[in-house]
């Protein structure tokens, strides 16, 4: 019975790592910086998963500006203007 | 995976969606109030992209359900809003926490090579990471699986990319006609 449960333990164990180092290697091709580096130089997995984190953030950070600057267009054209009329035809 | 142009041209469909329900408000209200709004239909448009598919997307249904019901269920109308907003997320496992904890504590007790130290540590060092994972990605906090975890992950990049993608071609195109 303990033999049978450490191995399971253990194939699934195994299973589970391959899935994560595969998974780790798909992450590192999201990432721009870590993608640029020579395939030699080898990269933590904690290396990557902590650059994925601060790229998701960068994500995060470009929509909110990348909102906050469509919000600021919308606002300094005149409601009737020509350029209104584009931006919402771009929009709406 | 890459985000694909028919990804672009479906976010850019529901995002025109969200900001036709949101025009009226948009058009009467704050920079502050506008830029939320354009947000929340950003979002919602990005998450209705995996058609409630993914753990990351309905977490994300679910949030901005919470801010604009009404808005959630106009845009989803094709893809049953309700069973989306409501279909549950995966539960914490506690007890699974507590047997990883007792574990732990027994192996402690051991002693170890450096090797196996060092193996260790790393080990520690990788699951801190994960845990940041779980913060930045919608619903990753409900994800006990660490293999599910980064395939969330990697979905959510590729949709992120192309929220990010469509904005700012939008952006630079009203900016640029402006300037003319």
């Amino acid at each position: 019975m303990s033999n049978r449960r450490s191995r399971q333990t253990s194939n699934a164990s195994r299973i589970s790592d391959d899935q994560m180092i595969d998974l780790v290697s798909k992450l590192r091709q999201f990432l721009p910086e870590i993608h640029e580096r020579r395939r030699s130089d080898k990269v933590s997995a904690s290396k990557v998963l902590q650059e994925t984190c601060n790229y998701i953030r960068k994500l995060h950070r470009e929509v909110d500006n990348l909102s906050d600057r469509l919000s600021q267009l919308l606002d300094s054209v005149d409601e009737d203007s020509p350029e209104a009329a584009v931006i919402r035809s771009l929009l709406m | 995976m890459q985000p694909t142009s028919s990804m672009n041209e479906e976010f850019l469909k529901k995002w025109q969606m969200g900001l036709q329900i949101f025009r009226p408000s948009i058009d009467n209200t704050s920079v502050h109030e506008r830029k939320k709004a354009i947000k929340l239909s950003a979002d919602v448009a990005m998450a209705s992209l995996r058609k409630g598919t993914t753990c990351w997307s309905r977490a994300l249904i679910e949030k901005t359900a919470t801010e604009d019901n009404f808005l959630v269920r106009q845009m989803l109308s094709g893809i049953k809003a309700e069973t989306l907003i409501n279909k549950k997320l995966p539960k914490k496992t506690v007890c699974h926490r507590k047997i990883v904890r007792r574990s732990k504590k027994i192996l402690r007790r051991k002693s170890k090579s450096a090797s196996e130290e060092a193996a260790a540590k790393a080990k520690r060092l990788v699951k801190r990471r994960t845990q940041g994972l779980r913060n930045v990605v919608p619903g990753g906090e409900l994800m006990s699986n660490d293999v599910l975890l980064l395939q969330e992950t990697l979905d959510y990049i590729v949709s992120l990319q192309t929220q990010v993608n469509v904005m700012r071609s939008i952006v630079d195109a009203a900016e640029a006609e402006i300037e003319r």
